[in-house]
């Protein structure tokens, strides 16, 4: 039976929400079940939002069983196959959902919370963030996924396109790229743009796991 | 082209829980639909206004509050036309006297009631379990579990409205509203009823004179037959096995049941899903108890399920020990990690390793790790309102919280929110206490849309008791917190097409208010001043009306209707003190901090700036700067440069 499980976490307005809608309209493409449920309250107002996508479906052949298929919204603790984190406090935040299996890509731009701003707290030193992430899995991979978008694009809107194509690259997802691609076509203008975003972020994630 | 709209059946689309509902409610042919806006069930509403081209039959609205918009589902109901009204958990409170006469006096067409309840609480100020009213309203729940039943089950609900003349009750926790996946399309009808008709019915509408006391009796008696027949309607199901320890759950929790067996590798225990949760069928239950040695009930919250299940067997032989709420806990949401727990320790089976580790790991590993509380938006007026009423007061005054985005002054920097409970407890709670404290002032809060909802009752009462606070209502002009649905005092659509709003200041007026002022938020002098003077005055009700539309919207707006001038603010670091009055005190994510040889600055993030200009306004050091660009190519000329 075919099943992964991807959280996606960020701050509200990073587009952790549409990232989640393109793997999961990319399953529907591809035939598979998905789920997953969304917290989106602090979205625009500098709170957590995560995406949870589950994909669920039968090999050939194989007969539907209530008790394997049953799926609800929310991956369980260590049942994340990959985590595409849109900030790096995040990625730590969420890291009871990993498993020493667990692929997890962050983009290396942190935003300050308002606790941090307001001098009731601190950033904890990134690379200690990354540390403490690979004391659980060693697959972690570490991109300025912003500043890749703004250095090459001269934007910030490939964001969502270059971590689907670091995801993409550096995971197993159950899905091929030709549904990937037509989702991203139907839900985002500018396709060449988008496609030139999502080859690269697939190079960026072959090359260099830091 | 919106996939709810789709004549394609057999077709799978991407949707949420919500929307599974909004289409179940079109392939159920419903004809009219009301709602008071609320997390989770909001996106109900934005749905069918969504599809207002594609259904023009369907009367959809906004309503004033759930007591109106029940009334309205009743009307149209009562009009023969099936009808719709949602809210969330709470709204049922305010629902809830509507639908205790509604079985008494039954439907003609079918009649739905979706709750959005709210297990955790992550979107309200009570987690309350909506399912206990059902013992004295006496309507049917029905409880979907997944997507797709979310969408079967509001078809099925109306069906049952009809057979039975009862209202159907939809329950919907949060984790289903806003589970996204896939939803397999059925039919539309082919055929719309656009009018109805109202046919007497005095025997069950008009409930005087006794006639309520054989409608109570009527009502009892439908639930009664839809009770002996609930086997036959495959509402509920049995997953079967051997074991001899039984399960029974509803609504997501039965999704989360099934994956804590085959984490905890149980795989032969029989599972009783029930679909509809009041009433239960006593055979039902008492066929599937029987033999087992062990019945364990998995529900979020309180122990629904628990308690009738309890009852209805001890009316028979049957004596399996039936175990819920001495398990887990009755408050908080559920998951698939509480209820693995909760069985690991139960059965005596032990948790696979990862989870177990990744559990205790995590916590090791997340325990110094600053918390991410919301804020206001950049550019919200609520920011700014909020800052002005702390710079006035130095916090030394009773604020009187209320419902809305304004709930989040509660949180630094602000901290200016004394509490909060239900709709309209700001200027409630706080008319009472001051006819019994001396020598404190009080500030009340409302939004537009709570004020409406049930606000104005309130401050009739404070003007009629002299009680002295100082109501700032913040007229945001929508319902922004759950999604900007209309508000009475939205005055242009989000397109620009002119609507005609509620006098907000005519009818304080007219109930008798002395003392109203308008601010206008961003201007902070001016709203400090304002709120001083307000403080000042002796005795009664005085309301300053913060009025400013929603930055999101406003935002939404400028993107349709691009103004001909850009305004850019940017502070010069030259002349700024690094005060921190607009870093900490206002507090606004667009000021960003940044270091330099000669150690920190600040700087206005140019793609986050929503131009309120809050933050030039309250500078005590002028280094905040306003440029003023033309659109067209060319000229930029700086407009005003403080000096």
């Amino acid at each position: 039976m075919i099943r992964y499980d991807i959280l996606i976490c960020g701050i509200g307005g990073q587009g952790a929400i549409s990232l989640g809608t393109i793997l999961k309209l990319a399953a529907i493409h591809e035939g598979l079940t998905v789920v997953g449920a969304e917290r989106r309250g602090g979205a625009q107002r500098e709170g957590v939002v995560t995406s949870n996508v589950r994909y669920r479906g039968l090999e050939k052949g194989e007969p539907f069983d209530e008790r394997k298929m049953a799926v609800s919204g929310l991956i369980p603790a260590a049942g994340a196959d990959m985590m595409i984190s849109m900030e790096p406090l995040e990625a730590l935040r969420h890291v009871q959902y990993l498993n020493k299996n667990s692929i997890v890509i962050i983009n290396d731009f942190p935003l300050i919370p308002v606790s941090v701003r307001i001098g009731d707290s601190d950033y904890p030193d990134r690379e200690e963030i990354y540390s403490r992430i690979r004391q659980v899995t060693r697959h972690v991979h570490i991109h300025n996924i912003e500043e890749l978008s703004k250095s090459r694009f001269n934007s910030l809107k490939q964001v969502n396109t270059l971590s689907l194509g670091i995801a993409y690259a550096v995971g197993n997802m159950p899905i091929s790229e030709e549904s990937l691609l037509a989702t991203v076509k139907n839900q985002f203008p500018d396709f060449e743009k988008n496609r030139a975003a999502f080859e690269l972020g697939m190079e960026t994630g072959r090359g260099a796991a830091r | 082209m919106n996939p709810l709209a789709l004549n394609e059946s057999g077709k799978t689309i991407l949707a949420m829980g919500n929307d599974a509902i909004v289409r179940g409610g079109l392939e159920a042919g419903l004809g009219y639909f009301s709602t008071y806006p609320g997390t989770p069930a909001s996106e109900i509403g934005e749905g069918f206004a969504a599809l207002k081209k594609q259904f023009p039959h369907i009367h959809t609205e906004f309503s004033v509050n759930e007591h109106v918009a029940a009334h309205g589902a009743q009307g149209a109901s009562w009009a023969n036309i099936r009808s719709m009204v949602t809210m969330k958990h709470v709204g049922m409170n305010v629902a809830s006297e509507v639908l205790h006469f509604a079985a008494y006096s039954g439907v003609k067409a079918g009649f739905v009631v979706v709750i959005g309840s709210d297990p955790g609480a992550t979107s309200s100020t009570s987690e309350q379990d909506d399912r206990w009213y059902s013992l004295h309203t006496h309507l049917p729940i029905l409880e979907p579990a997944t997507i797709q039943e979310a969408k079967d089950f509001t078809i099925r609900a109306f069906e049952l409205s009809e057979q039975y003349n009862l209202p159907v009750i939809l329950n919907a926790p949060s984790k289903l509203c806003h589970n996204i996946g896939s939803l397999t399309l059925g039919e539309l009808p082919r055929e719309v009823q656009e009018k109805g008709h109202f046919e007497r019915n005095p025997t069950r509408y008009i409930n005087l004179f006794g006639g309520s006391v054989a409608n109570h009796r009527r009502a009892l008696e439908s639930i009664d037959v839809l009770e002996k027949d609930i086997p036959s309607l495959s509402l509920n199901k049995v997953v079967p096995a051997s074991g001899k320890t039984g399960f029974i759950s509803s609504s997501i929790n039965y999704l989360y049941l099934m994956e804590a067996l085959a984490l905890l590798d149980i795989l032969d225990a029989p599972v009783l899903k029930i679909g509809i949760s009041y009433p239960l069928n006593v055979k039902e239950i008492s066929e599937f108890a029987e033999g087992l040695d062990d019945i364990i009930v998995v529900e979020e919250l309180e122990g629904f399920l628990e308690y009738q299940i309890k009852q209805l067997l001890y009316d028979t032989e049957i004596r399996t020990p039936v175990k819920g709420k001495q398990i887990f806990p009755r408050y908080g949401e559920l998951d698939v990690d509480i209820i693995a727990g909760a069985l690991s320790r139960e059965l005596g089976k032990p948790l696979p390793e990862a989870v177990g580790t990744a559990r205790d790991s995590a916590e090791t590993l997340t325990r110094d790790i600053p918390p991410r509380q919301g804020s206001f938006c950049t550019g919200c007026p609520h920011r700014a309102t909020l800052y002005s009423i702390v710079k006035a007061t130095d916090r030394k005054v009773i604020f009187a919280g209320d419902i809305g985005c304004y709930t989040l002054s509660c949180l630094p920097p602000f901290s200016a929110f004394d509490w909060v409970t239900c709709m309209n407890c700001g200027v409630g709670i706080a008319q009472g206490m001051l006819q019994k404290i001396e020598g404190e002032k009080v500030i009340a809060y409302v939004g537009d849309s709570t004020f409406f909802h049930s606000g104005i009752p309130n401050v009739i009462n404070a003007v009629q008791q002299n009680a002295d606070l100082v109501l700032v209502i913040l007229d945001n002009k929508w319902v922004a917190m759950t999604g900007h649905q209309p508000s009475p005092t939205t005055n242009v659509s989000i397109h620009g097409e002119k609507l005609d709003p509620v006098d907000i200041k005519g009818l304080l007026k007219s109930i008798g208010v002395k003392y109203i002022r308008s601010i206008d938020p961003f201007n902070i002098k001016g709203s400090i001043a304002a709120v001083r003077d307000a403080l000042r005055q002796e005795g009664g009700v005085r309301v300053i009306i913060a009025e400013q539309e929603c930055a999101l919207q406003y935002a939404r707006r400028i993107k349709i209707n691009p103004p001909e001038y850009k305004v850019y603010y940017q502070i010069e670091e030259g002349r700024c003190q690094l005060c921190n009055e607009c870093y900490v005190d206002l507090g606004c994510p667009a000021i960003r901090k940044d270091y330099n040889e000669t150690g920190h600055f600040y700087y206005i993030e140019e793609a986050a700036c929503l131009r309120c200009g809050s933050c030039r306004d309250l500078c005590p050091n002028g280094a905040i700067v306003r440029t003023e660009i033309k659109l067209h190519p060319g000229t930029a000329r700086e407009t005003e440069k403080v000096s």
